[in-house]
């Protein structure tokens, strides 16, 4: 064999395990590519799941930007504010023998389902008036098998009231009649296609591109307060997840540092026991501390005033101070760093506790930074024992029970596309953490597990 | 008065350990106690617990949806730590070699493994939808399957043809000679195309339409809902498995591999005999958290369940009927079977770490 030969054949197998490597990358991103593609689409169960579709047009996106700036001022969300007036076109083919019949209306329709439907919204048809469609332009086409007909249409918001979220329409075509073009694309097409239906005329771009994702944020809203409950539950996981990482890095140190430097009575029998409890599923201990903390834990809560702790966060906290596998992590770390560093400060008369803090917590913080990665992911993922613990009022879920409510108020009348649009919104902040911390992410499981 | 000195160390480790104990007293070794205590009594949350002694084990094995439970844990228990397990040492022996921009890589594959099980639960909602992207890509594949076949043919007919012809000319060919491998690829592919234009090959009307989700139908044992989440949890999870097995990789020694090519092993035997031996304490790990893992499945029974869901015979877990049992809607609870229940999954977990530690692989290694 030339030397020759074995440089192709090394070229050739990198080669190949680059498309082995790229094959493996499509599997694990293409079902969050498409499923992020789908809630942006009008039906994200269309069959076949087409890759272009109008959401993802240029011509679209300048419409709804100038649409939206036309309607409000605003080009991003878009809407209606009075005083204002939009101008759409639309061509139509029409066929020789057909009247030329285009119906305008804007349709009484309801604005938001499930969550949404709760909430009062004026109604765009009380306020807005058409005029049109007017005929602009009429040419012959098709080799004179019909013609072509271009309409203006304007919508006029005059006077006072309210400002609108969105501005429905509805064309009715006679049959033969086809929509050939349209400033914006049509939201979808009823009564075989005799109806073009655009949800909202004066959409903005976020409006347009990202519909399901505005209407999830504003439909999920709290019924006392009106506030987006979606960015209150994103923001009560911050929370929880930083306090959480807050006593997790304390009181795992503490503990780590306990069980791998100091010597004391039943050091062995914790440390199994501390196996034990990582075995043991969170349904058995489930019903006792979820009555512990309804009994405000032994009835200590009530010289603070308080008489239960469930659905506060002071329960959520104080119930999982520090995990048994945090102080698992903390201890294997603490015993693979040498020992010489703490005895000299130990002859010098350092106590444990400043040995810990002044010295050995300084060099730990690559093991730091794995653990409090992997407990703000744990925690911001933490699905069970807050769905016990926390009940109502809804304005004080975390993301994942929200996430929960929000799919069983939806799931009914089956708009996966605002319920793809939720999960979407929650991946975002852990997705940046992960793009800004991903060394961490990737090493950090390596931390907990090899040294066993 | 002065203190001896090891007294003084053993109050330290108290006041260090003082948070830790707290929480593993409180929150662990006394809900784990009265657990038991209330699994031998009749509770209902709010009268005081009447004692019954093993009743609630005895009416546990004659209830027919806590044996449905029982039934599905296991069997999901065992097919997802199967796969992930299977396919994530798979992937990192993949990803284990130095190549150029490998992190990158590395991180995209991370990617499904950092969202939460809710997310991942939507997103599963969507995919398993009857026209949703399983069923799609299912059809897809069905109906090109003439040209799958084709273009199999055509490679193994072109790779044979090529390295038969490599050793007429006395060179020492293997038969996945890569660079053979890469022109019979692309011959393949220029193959299945050209058929497909002279309509040797078309593609057939099918449409797969398996309703995943509101269904109790079953296979293997497993019904159609749980084998949805089965596919999406093995997915979220490999990552995690695989950064564990490639950490274990990177600890066995590169000249192992060396000496063992040197005597002629091929890769199968190197594989047998080097990397799973060796990395027996990960496998040991990645099986065990696969299992602890996998037997407590809940999050995604209640996402999947629900209105317009899976109905919940189809998706009943040991987890979701003690919490079934323990806030029942329009129900009074029954906390005792709860506890029973939950003690029977606990005792179930142990005894399948354990028998695993005792015969099938040791965290000690190789013996």
């Amino acid at each position: 064999m030339g030397a020759k030969e074995a440089v192709r054949r090394r070229w050739a197998a990198l080669g190949w395990a680059y498309g082995l490597l790229l094959a493996f990358g499509v599997f694990f991103v293409a079902p969050f590519v498409m499923g992020f593609l789908a809630s942006l689409k009008t039906d994200p169960l269309e069959w076949p799941f087409r890759l272009a579709f109008p959401q993802v047009s240029p011509k679209n996106w300048a419409a709804a930007w100038r649409l939206g700036q036309a309607g409000s001022g605003d080009p991003w969300l878009g809407g209606m504010r009075p005083g204002r007036q939009v101008a759409l076109e639309v061509v139509y083919f029409v066929p020789r023998g057909v009247e030329p019949t285009l119906l305008a209306e804007i349709p009484r329709r309801k604005p938001g389902a499930g969550m949404g439907a709760v909430f009062e919204t004026p109604y765009a048809s009380d306020h807005v008036t058409l005029e049109g469609p007017i005929p602009l332009e009429r040419r012959p086409a098709h080799q004179e098998e019909g013609e072509i007909i271009r309409y203006r249409l304007v919508l006029r918001y005059q006077g006072e009231g309210p400002f609108l979220e969105r501005v429905p329409l509805d064309l009715e075509a006679p049959r033969g009649m086809v929509l050939v073009e349209a400033t914006l694309d049509p939201t979808r097409f009823e009564r075989r296609g005799r109806v073009a239906s655009w949800d909202n005329v004066t959409p903005g771009l976020l409006g347009y591109v990202f519909h399901s994702y505005v209407r999830a944020f504003r439909e999920t809203r709290s019924l006392e307060t009106g506030e987006s409950l979606f960015l209150r539950w994103t923001l009560n996981s911050f929370l929880i997840a930083f306090l959480k990482v807050l006593t997790t890095l304390v009181f795992a140190s503490m503990a780590g540092y306990a069980l791998a430097r100091l010597r004391f009575p039943g050091r062995q029998a914790l440390f199994l026991f501390m196996l034990f409890t990582m075995m043991v599923p969170g349904q058995v201990t489930f019903i006792s501390n979820y009555l512990v903390l309804r009994d405000g834990i032994f009835g200590l809560s009530t010289l603070f005033g308080v008489e239960t702790l469930l659905n506060t966060y002071t329960g959520l906290i104080l119930s999982g101070l520090v995990g048994a596998s945090a102080v698992f992590i903390m201890k294997q770390f603490f015993e693979s760093i040498p020992r010489e560093v703490e005895e000299a400060a130990l002859i010098d008369g350092a106590t444990p506790l400043q040995t810990l803090f002044r010295i050995v917590l300084p060099m730990s913080t690559p093991a730091l930074g794995a653990l409090a990665i992997l407990t703000f992911q744990g925690t911001w993922n933490e699905f069970f024992w807050p769905f016990i613990v926390l009940t109502s009022p809804r304005e004080i879920y975390t993301l994942p029970i929200g996430l929960l409510s929000f799919r069983n108020a939806y799931g009914q009348v089956g708009d996966w596309g605002l319920i793809l649009a939720g999960g979407f919104f929650s991946m975002i902040p852990v997705l940046i953490l992960f793009a800004v911390f991903q060394r961490y992410f990737v090493e950090g499981v390596n931390v907990g597990g090899v040294k066993e | 008065m002065r203190i001896k000195a090891r007294t003084l160390e053993a109050l330290y480790a108290l006041l260090l350990l003082l948070p830790f104990l707290f929480s593993l007293g409180v929150f662990f070794l006394y809900a784990f106690l009265r657990a038991v205590y209330f699994s031998f009594t009749d509770y209902n949350l709010f009268s005081p617990p009447r004692w019954v002694g093993l009743a609630n084990y005895w009416a546990l094995f004659q209830e027919p949806s806590f044996l449905l439970a029982l039934k599905h844990t296991l069997l999901y228990s065992l097919v997802v730590t199967s796969l992930q397990t299977f396919f994530a040492l798979i992937l990192a022996i993949a990803l284990n070699r130095p190549l150029r921009g490998i992190t990158f890589f590395r991180t995209v594959y991370y990617l499904p493994s950092v969202i939460s099980t809710a997310a991942a639960s939507l997103l599963l909602l969507w995919l398993f939808q009857r026209t949703g992207l399983v069923n799609q890509v299912l059809s897809l594949l069905f109906s090109h399957l003439p040209h799958l076949a084709g273009f199999a043919l055509l490679f193994l007919g072109l790779q044979g043809a090529l390295v038969l012809w490599e050793r007429r000319r006395g060179r020492r060919t293997p038969f996945l000679d890569p660079g053979l491998a890469a022109v019979s690829l692309l011959g393949a592919f220029l193959g299945t195309s050209a058929f497909q234009a002279w309509g040797l090959l078309q593609a057939r009307e099918v449409r797969v339409d398996i309703p995943w989700l509101p269904t109790r139908a079953s296979f293997l044992g497993l019904p159609y809902p749980l084998w949805a989440i089965v596919l999406m949890n093995t997915y979220t999870t490999i990552p995690t498995f695989m950064v564990l097995f490639l950490a274990g990789l990177k600890g066995i020694p590169r000249t192992l591999y060396e000496a063992a090519a040197l005597d002629g092993a091929t890769p199968w035997i190197m594989f047998s005999r080097i990397t799973v031996p060796l990395l027996r304490p990960v496998l040991f790990l990645v099986i065990t958290l696969g299992l602890i893992g996998t037997l407590q499945l809940f999050d995604q029974v209640l996402f999947v369940g629900g209105s317009g869901g899976a109905p919940l015979e189809s998706t009943i877990t040991l987890a979701y009927y003690v919490y079934g049992n323990v806030f029942p809607s329009g129900a009074t609870p029954r906390v005792g079977l709860a506890s029973a229940a939950a003690l029977v999954l606990a005792g179930l977990t142990l005894v399948i770490v354990l028998l695993q530690r005792r015969f099938g692989v040791g965290e000690r290694g190789w013996s």
